[in-house]
């Protein structure tokens, strides 16, 4: 178990202790709740927001994030400490996020069905509503790529991971997701230009 | 153009807004939850299975060293109206006798009674298997050769030689006392049951009917449940006192 891995989870209780370390992966895995607490306090946000990229959808996302944390205290007994431990958590997620993928789906096309349009409130409307248009855009493109490719491309272009790192939450060869990243561009371009162009 | 809309779209999603801190906080307390009643179920489990397992673990271990688990098994078997055809090499304990085959030649009862039925009858490492039997053995584990079970099991020469001189060479004098070695060996040994039957019948042919009818009487009044039970009655009625 190295530190590094989790010298993320919360500075001040690890500070580099490699017994604390180990520790507290045994209270994470007994699932004790302050352990629990303190993760989710130190890295809701990067794996919410990665939920949200990923997902295109806030309900949907908070759903993964909910899943990723409840999940935490089996997930870690695979954790070895090489990685960061927020790392870790992105890898949980992309591991759960097949069926949020399908159900955030779903809901988009049940929302578009209903032509519900939300409000926009912003200092600045018209950039705001170009910002969100092209979000829900590259999200509509984004149903169209096998999830891989779409990891792949929220990771390594919307996150701006390396793809060392990305390769690592997805557990494949770098090689194999630079290859998604190239398949799943050439893809959104096409679908951005096609939808672009109605 | 498509490139520069790809990039555009794609700094677009990157700058979605953060969720807000009420779902956050919203998220947690449901995580907190999650984990609560987990651990919850986990503890219910565990307060559920772990005394029913050692309950079951020493049940068996006292059905299976004081003998009684095969006679509860079989008044179970009895009760809900089913039974095991058990194989020759493979039973532990007795099982009740099979309707006898209609292509059989049909002798008078005594002596349908009285006659062995070899394919009822475990033999400890018999040389030739039944065909049934072999079936049986070809999906069972690999059994101890003759030579492996005897010397794992001494008293399992003695059922041999009884069984021999039963089977075999129909000498009901050198049977009776072969069983009687083989009893006074193991009395609670894996045959003993199949053992005290032909014992028995060998009382019965050497016409030693009260002896005979005390060896049946527990195999009548179902002491060793559903095994030999219909057999031993008709032999009852037939035994003068």
């Amino acid at each position: 178990m190295t530190i590094f891995g989790l010298a993320m989870v919360t500075e001040q209780a690890l500070a580099g202790d490699a017994e604390l370390a180990d520790e507290f992966v045994l209270r994470l895995q007994r699932a004790e709740p302050n352990a629990v607490a303190e993760v989710y306090d130190a890295h809701h946000a990067a794996v919410r927001a990665f939920a949200k990229r990923l997902l295109g959808d806030a309900a949907s996302a908070e759903d993964l994030v909910h899943e990723v944390f409840v999940s935490l205290p089996k997930a870690v007994r695979k954790f070895r400490g090489d990685s960061a431990l927020r790392t870790f958590l992105i890898s949980i997620a992309v591991n759960h996020a097949r069926h949020h993928v399908r159900a955030a789906q779903r809901r988009r096309r049940a929302i578009s069905a209903y032509g519900d349009t939300k409000s926009l409130e912003s200092s600045d409307p018209e950039r705001e509503a170009r910002r969100k248009e092209l979000a829900e855009l590259l999200t509509r493109a984004l149903d169209g790529l096998p999830i891989d490719q779409r990891v792949a491309f929220v990771l390594c272009e919307v996150e701006e991971r390396s793809s060392r790192e990305a390769a690592e939450i997805v557990g494949a060869p770098e090689a194999t997701l630079r290859t998604r990243l190239f398949h799943a561009k050439k893809k959104l371009r096409l679908a951005l230009e096609t939808e672009g162009l109605r | 153009m498509s490139k520069d809309l790809l990039a555009e779209a794609t700094r677009a999603l990157r700058e979605t807004e953060p969720v807000g801190d009420l779902e956050a906080r919203a998220t947690r307390s449901r995580v907190m939850t999650g984990l609560h009643q987990t651990r919850i179920r986990r503890r219910t489990r565990l307060a559920f299975l772990l005394p029913l397992a050692a309950s079951f673990v020493a049940v068996s271990a006292w059905g299976a060293a004081s003998g009684k688990a095969r006679l509860v098994l079989d008044r179970i078997e009895r009760l809900v109206g089913v039974t095991v055809v058990s194989t020759p090499g493979a039973a532990k304990a007795p099982r009740p006798r099979l309707a006898a085959s209609p292509a059989h030649s049909t002798p008078s009862p005594e002596q349908a009674m009285l006659a062995p039925n070899r394919e009822a009858e475990p033999v400890p490492a018999a040389p030739v298997a039944a065909p049934a039997a072999s079936v049986a053995r070809a999906t069972a584990s690999p059994k101890p050769s003759p030579g492996q079970a005897e010397r794992a099991d001494p008293t399992f020469a003695l059922y041999r030689v009884a069984h021999t001189a039963h089977f075999v060479d129909h000498d009901p004098a050198r049977a009776l006392a072969a069983w009687d070695a083989y009893l006074n060996a193991a009395p609670n040994g894996e045959f003993a049951p199949e053992a005290r039957y032909n014992r028995a019948l060998s009382l019965v042919r050497l016409g030693r009917g009260k002896e005979a009818r005390r060896a049946l009487a527990p195999f009548a009044n179902g002491a060793y449940g559903g095994y030999r039970y219909a057999e031993a009655s008709a032999l009852l009625e037939r035994i003068d006192p």
